[in-house]
């Protein structure tokens, strides 16, 4: 889980409430520790409303339930602190207007609420058109205050949408849409009394995690927000949502475990087996009663579900991890780029484990060529360590890929040596190749070296944000705040490491497992295993 | 031919057989009238000797000196010229292309003696997976014969993971793939690097099937493609092979964007051919007594019986193409010449093997030979490879007398040279139809092709107008990229592979529409970054997975079998468009696929994965959905006058309701349940339209004369109006230029809708002048989207009348055709750039009908998809309008002012005799 430490809202699709089993939500609760639950709409959905109230301890608000006397609630978020948090819960968009006191004489008292909720608050595309429009924008308008800009928080769009858009505070015409510090929506003056500013943020559904859904938990915090132009300056004070971390559902529960889906856990619940340390307490004869479970797949569940509760790692086979005939450690690369399709890599960090030293390679003066940085990290790669190899988490889907491509196009003296370099990968070996289990909820290189306890430097960046940061300074020369953002690189490279050594001490198997994972004839159909759900948050 | 043919030996006739040894020989009577044979001369081949055109080490090995078509093509390579090959079926286009990488090969191989990139590759794409194996081979062995190392490998969804896949995209010098997966690959592209890099040929087979909705994806497949290749430092060539269409040029430079050089003088030998147009003969009015059909009852019958039944049954019955066309394959394999049989499904594959066998059996007296040109098989995708491969071997080798097969051996899969083909029904397309019968034809022997016709509109079109066949025009292709929807997937898809930059505008899509789809994008959260720096994708992973080639929005609905039933019976079917489900597979549809017939017993539309459910059935009626539709907020981007006829073309919101269905008998066409609820919801598509407006003039003249015209029990408080007639006239011509356009277009009819009206004026969009104005300073309108957008139809239908009732000035009468499908699919763009053409085809069609009834029937003016039930339809009335659409082009530009200056005035004074126009609108 993402070190934030500001009150949590977790965030239930009624999908999900009536579709998982309550002992999931027990495990979300205290995976996610929330202040607050927030069951979206804008359907009316009663009973999920009351699993939801049933399964936590906290407040549960369902908006299109709230009082109809009441258009907008205003709820303090963590219980204790009432004024330091708050999110103002609006029934339908309808009521905004409706509101007593009035929305923008309700901002105006208080710093704390961090968002107005508002589940009827979507994005319409019109491809035909080329169109996309805001449902709503102007009674958000109207009831906005003008000048500033607030944020929106909606069932109705997917979690990982957060976008701002600037209307016109008297009729709701769309100014501009862009994050915030966006050319786009900053040239019309943001501060001008005429103008609101809407950052609309998604809690809802999240496509690509296939029918188990997804779960979000939004983190309140203080503004942190680069504003017109100069990147990466705090400006604190305001409340606000500061991350959404989405989670595939089935990451909770005994279906956290590989190899049980959903027909799987009905038929262990039948033998009285809800969790994953009734699971552990279940002999392996057993649960290979059960129909579905061959002896091998119950291995890898007690292995998986061990895992995850001890937050050890455990290595399924004798395989030594990769490089480990290799001469020297293997150094840990990591590289930032300006976005997912590439144009340029600006960052290249490698951490060399035997000396502890990180050296980074970075483009601060000519981001319109790639070349110079590239050929900084290979003169220094092939002059100083010709034999060592790279590790990577991943990284045949990015960073080889992309260190492969740029080489070969801007600086193609170097693709033979390139060529002739050991690239291993982590992920791969322990993931893909099934050499080991890797607890955290994901296997993403953050959740699994934060579950091994990885205590790296919280820089509050994540891969995109230094992206569109690196894509501003490439555009308008604002220039990053290269520290933070190197220290961001230079963590992932670390952490790369922190997993390797985790590893390495990781139990190997006993020797009847081994016997039993070359048994390949019993399995489950249901075969998901951390490494093919698809989440988003996986690759 | 005489009218006492006996019933004796058909031994075979001396030489290649004719269509009048045909007549002699086949066993029946035949009215003159119903027969037609066309005499196709025969062309020496053209050639040029291979010396001259290639080097030594191609020319050696070469058996054949080239055609011309083929030299032309190979020199247009040469100079670096993109290059479309639209010549006849076995021309030899494969052979170019083999060259051309042949060329290219030894170009490279010299190249890397020194020391340069030595590589050169060539990515082939085919239409079907079958053809990529044939071709896969073809090709091998070609260069296997000219002792070249090219290897030639196959890459589609069914190569195997992992090492394969590898090795090929690492190794292979020719890659062979289709669109399906080049649009999936381009996601790896850095996987490709190899290929891409050294890419120096795409060659495009087969490309006029890439029309409507698939064309408009290949064609954006085509240019992600190129975008890629571009960023590997590759700028290919591209090579096209086509049938004969209309627009080789207009159609290949729409699917490259890129100028084309178009090569069609056809320089490959073809013998002599006669092509015999085939009317079954009338149905005996007793089924049964099959030996005494007597043709003479048939001939002036007709437009009697016509005017005493029903408008369906007063239509001549024929035998059905079904039933005759496996007697002809029987009997032209007894006569020694093996023969290919075209048929419309792989069930009538199937059957028309068992039929042509029970016609010898039925004729034993005829055959005295049983066993002779016996070896008959069916050919068709539903066969395993297997199978397949051994049919078409023992083909080759002249080990069968006869195959009945789907279109599948319509594409250029090798099966050697046929003496003879049949085709079942008119194909549809000239373009399919010459296709087709290209496969007859040994060298320079006289090749023979019967056309079955079926008793169905485009059939009869062709048989009693025998020279629109040999018309040098064919069809024209669609391959249009002016669906936003469409654009905006690709888009996405693009970005996800290489970032979207300065060098995209004008060259992927021209700014100003590319910066529009960017900022839908960002908008949506899906894309992010601007054109300066570049734009990343965000969204989930895989866009190209979200591509589906058949519909416009991405959203594809899965055909499935319903549970517990037997696989066996999955009808297999390509997953359809939300359009279609809504109007054809609504709970309840019986749907006939392939000759089998299937019952829709769910339709899922919401959901990941959209779905309709299917089990076999076995009843004796079919389900025919009843629709409303309406036109909303047209608005016109372009238009152009006719004489005073005026004719635009724009964009607009169709809804339209396929409320209910009824259940129509298989067999007379009675209906029994009608009007039975469909549970679908309006559907509601932004499309692009054209539309003609008829000039006041003829308008009134047109009502004055049909102004008694009345049509009994017509459902309409409207149906006593002066404007009955007219408003009938509009109707069937709206049908009926519907109906011909797949004459001129390679259309789906049913991809096109229409509605008649007496107020255009209220289906436009009345504030489009103004709000352009308004949204001059960029800001957008303040309403929320959707916000005054009817709900239904009826409130649709409503706000038209409203909005009728409040114009100013007297509307115009016309006509709209739109594209049935979300976005458009460029066919009203199409129309309204040949509309003379097809306004003068339909006149000849409703002019030229034998059912001479007012009304017509549904070989002219009818139209089984109407939303009104074919009421009212005026024929004569049609047919002045059309007459007056024709003439005004005749005159353009007489009188023109003059007639302007003077409708004016007339106007006031006009609208108020004929007291208030209503608001009268049919599909």
């Amino acid at each position: 889980m993402r070190t934030r430490d500001g009150p949590r809202v977790l965030v239930l699709s009624p999908s999900v409430l009536s579709s998982r089993s309550l002992t999931a939500f027990r495990d979300a609760r205290a995976y996610f520790e929330p202040d607050f639950v927030l069951v979206h709409g804008p359907e009316r959905a009663p009973q999920a409303d009351a699993r939801a109230r049933h399964a936590f301890d906290v407040p549960v608000v369902h908006p299109p339930l709230m009082d109809a006397a009441e258009q907008v609630q205003r709820h303090s978020i963590r219980q204790g602190e009432p004024d330091r948090y708050s999110l103002l819960i609006a029934r339908s968009a309808d009521g905004l207007a409706d509101a007593e006191p009035t929305l923008d004489r309700q901002l105006e008292n208080t710093d704390s609420v961090a968002a107005v909720v508002c589940d009827d608050v979507t994005t319409t595309v019109r491809p035909t058109a080329l169109e996309t429009d805001l449902s709503y924008r102007s009674q958000l308008a109207a009831a906005l205050p003008a000048g500033e800009t607030m944020t929106i928080m909606s069932g109705g769009l997917a979690a990982g949408y957060d976008e701002v858009w600037r209307l016109e505070a008297d009729t709701g015409a769309v100014l501009g849409v862009g994050t915030e510090g966006d050319d786009a929506i900053t040239t019309p003056h943001p501060s001008t009394e005429t103008a609101v500013g809407v950052r609309i943020v998604g809690i809802g559904p999240r496509e690509g995690y296939g029918t188990a859904g997804s779960i979000s938990a939004v983190t309140l915090g203080s503004a942190d927000r680069p504003e017109s132009g100069t990147a990466d300056t705090t400006e604190s004070g305001l409340a606000d949502v500061t991350d959404v971390e989405t989670l595939s559902a089935d990451a909770f529960g005994l279906e956290a475990v590989s190899g049980i889906g959903p027909k799987t856990a009905i038929r262990l619940e039948k033998q009285g087996v809800t969790t994953r340390a009734e699971l552990l307490e279940t002999p392996i004869e057993t649960l290979s009663s059960i129909s579905g479970i061959g002896r091998q797949t119950a291995l890898r569940m007690h292995q998986q579900a061990r895992v995850l509760e001890s937050g050890e790692p455990r290595r399924l086979s004798d395989e030594p991890l990769p490089g480990g005939t290799h001469p020297g450690s293997p150094l840990c690369l990591d590289i930032e780029t300006d976005g997912l399709s590439p144009t340029i890599i600006w960052q290249i960090g490698v951490y060399d484990p035997n000396i502890d030293e990180y050296h980074a390679f970075v483009e601060r003066s000519s981001p319109e060529d790639p070349g110079p940085v590239l050929e900084r990290f290979c003169d220094w790669l092939f002059g100083v360590h010709p034999d060592r190899a790279l590790l990577t988490w991943n990284g045949w889907r990015f960073d080889y890929r992309h260190l492969e491509s740029f080489l070969n196009r801007y600086v193609p003296r170097y693709v033979d040596a390139w060529d002739g370099v050991a690239k291993l990968d982590l992920y791969g070996w322990a993931v893909g190749n099934e050499n080991a289990v890797l607890p955290g909820r994901t296997n993403t290189l953050e959740d699994v070296s934060a579950a091994l306890e990885y205590g790296g430097s919280d820089t509050g960046l994540d891969g995109a944000q230094t992206a569109a940061a690196y894509q501003r300074f490439i555009r308008t020369g604002t220039e990053l705040e290269w520290d933070r953002h190197e220290a961001y690189c230079e963590d992932d490279c670390r952490a790369l490491w922190h997993v390797y050594e985790q590893l390495r001490t990781a139990p190997k198997p006993a020797v009847d497992q081994t016997t039993a994972a070359n048994d390949g004839t019993a399995s489950t159909n249901e075969s998901t295993t951390a490494g093919s759900q698809t989440g988003l948050g996986d690759f | 031919m005489t009218n006492s043919q006996q019933e004796t030996d058909a031994s075979p006739l001396e030489g290649p057989i004719t269509g009048d040894k045909l007549l002699e020989s086949f066993p029946r009577y035949r009215d003159p009238e119903d027969v037609t044979v066309l005499e196709r001369p025969g062309r020496e081949a053209e050639t040029v000797s291979n010396e001259e055109l290639l080097e030594p080490e191609l020319a050696g090995p070469l058996e054949h000196d080239c055609y011309v078509h083929q030299v032309e093509a190979l020199e247009a390579l040469e100079r670096g010229e993109n290059v479309c090959v639209a010549t006849s079926t076995s021309s030899g286009k494969t052979r170019i292309y083999a060259l051309q990488i042949a060329r290219n090969y030894l170009e490279a191989r010299r190249r890397s003696a020194e020391n340069e990139r030595g590589d050169s590759t060539a990515y082939v794409l085919y239409p079907t997976k079958a053809l990529s194996r044939d071709q896969e081979r073809e090709l091998n062995d070609f260069y296997d014969r000219l002792g070249l190392d090219i290897t030639v490998r196959v890459y589609d969804g069914d190569t195997e993971r992992g090492t394969e896949r590898r090795q090929i995209r690492e190794e292979a010098d020719v890659i062979i793939s289709n669109f399906a997966g080049v649009n999936t690959y381009l996601h790896d592209h850095d996987r490709w690097a190899r290929f891409f890099s050294a890419c120096d040929l795409v060659v495009i087979d087969e490309s006029h099937t890439y029309t409507g909705v698939h064309g408009m994806h290949v064609a954006w497949i085509l240019r992600r493609l190129r975008r890629v290749l571009e960023y590997y430092g590759s700028e290919p060539q591209f090579v096209m092979t086509s049938a004969t269409i209309g627009n080789p040029g207009e159609h290949s430079e729409g699917l490259i964007d890129e100028p084309v050089t178009v090569v069609d003088e056809d320089g490959s030998p073809k013998g002599p051919r006669d092509i015999v147009l085939w009317n079954p003969p009338p149905r005996a009015r007793e089924d049964g007594n099959a030996g005494s059909e007597d043709g003479g009852e048939r001939a002036d019958a007709v437009p009697d019986e016509g005017e005493a039944s029903d408008a369906v049954e007063g239509v001549i019955e024929r035998v059905p193409a079904t039933v005759e066309s496996p007697k002809l394959l029987s009997h032209l394999a007894y006569q020694n010449a093996q023969t290919l049989l075209f048929t419309p499904s792989r069930k009538l594959a199937e059957l028309s093997v068992k039929r042509a066998s029970q016609h010898r059996q039925d004729r034993r007296r005829h055959y005295t030979d049983p066993d002779r040109g016996s070896a008959i098989e069916p050919y068709h995708a539903g066969h395993s490879r297997q199978k397949r491969h051994g049919t078409e071997h023992q083909l080759k080798n002249g080990l069968l007398d006869g195959v009945a097969s789907t279109n599948a051996l319509e594409l250029g899969i090798n099966v050697g040279e046929m003496d003879a083909t049949v085709q079942m029904g008119y194909p549809g397309q000239r373009q399919s139809f010459w296709q087709q019968i290209g496969r007859a034809g040994r060298g320079t022997d006289r090749a023979l092709s019967v056309l079955v016709a079926e008793h169905r509109t485009l059939d009869q079109y062709v048989v009693s107008n025998p020279e629109f066949l040999l018309e040098s025009d064919v069809e024209d292709a669609v391959a249009d990229v002016g669906n936003d929807a469409v654009f905006a997937q690709h888009l996405l898809c693009a970005a996800d592979e290489l970032a979207i930059d300065e060098r995209d505008a004008g060259s992927f899509a021209d700014r100003e529409r590319l910066e529009r789809a960017l900022e839908m994008w960002r908008r949506a959260g899906k894309l992010t970054g601007v054109l300066e720096t570049g734009v990343s994708y965000r969204g989930p992973p895989r866009p190209q997975s979200t591509i589906s080639l058949y519909a416009t929005r991405g959203e594809e609905y899965e055909v499935r079998l319903a549970e517990g039933v037997d696989e066996k019976h999955d009808p297999e079917m390509e997953p359809l468009a939300r359009e279609r489900v809504y109007r054809d597979f609504h709970e309840g549809a019986v749907r006939l696929h392939e000759g089998r017939q299937y019952e829709v017993c769910e339709v899922v539309h919401d959901g990941p994965r959209p779905h309709v459910t299917v089990r076999p059935t076995d009843v004796d009626y079919y389900t025919v959905t009843q629709s409303d539709v309406t036109v909303l907020d047209a608005t016109s981007e372009e238009s152009r006058g006719i004489g005073d006829f005026t004719l635009h073309y724009g964009r607009g919101r169709v809804l339209v309701y396929h409320g209910t269905y009824d259940e129509v008998g298989v067999h007379g066409g009675k209906r029994r349940a009608q009007g039975v609820p469909t549970d679908n919801p309006p559907l509601s598509m932004d499309t692009q339209l054209c539309w003609l407006e008829v000039p006041r003039e003829v308008e009134r003249e047109l009502v004055e004369k049909y102004r008694n015209f009345s049509v009994p029990d017509l459902d309409s408080e409207l149906a006593e109006t002066p404007h009955l007639g007219y408003a009938a006239g509009l109707h069937a011509a709206e049908h009926a230029t519907i109906g011909v356009a797949p004459l001129e277009l390679m259309l789906d009819k049913r991809d096109l809708g229409g509605l008649a009206t007496l107020t255009i004026d209220s289906h436009l969009d009345r504030g489009a002048g103004e709000e352009s104005a308004e949204s001059a300073d960029g800001t957008t309108q303040s309403a929320a989207p959707g916000d005054n957008e009817p709900k239904n139809l009826a409130a649709a239908r409503a706000t038209v009348r409203a909005t009728a009732a409040e114009l100013e000035r007297t509307p115009s009468s016309g006509w709209f055709i739109y594209d049935g499908i979300e976005g458009g699919l460029g066919f009203s763009k199409a129309i309204y750039e040949n509309y003379e053409t097809v306004a003068r085809r339909a006149r000849e069609h409703i002019a030229d009908c034998e059912c001479g009834r007012v009304d017509g029937c549904p070989a002219c003016v009818m139209d089984e998809q109407c939303g009104n039930d074919n009421q009212p339809l005026h024929r004569g009335a049609a047919i002045d309008v059309l007459d007056a659409l024709l003439e005004a082009e005749d005159s353009e530009g007489l009188e023109v002012s003059g007639s302007e200056a003077t409708a004016e005035p007339d106007e006031e004074t006009s609208a108020q005799s004929e007291g208030r126009r209503p608001p009268l609108f049919y599909s």
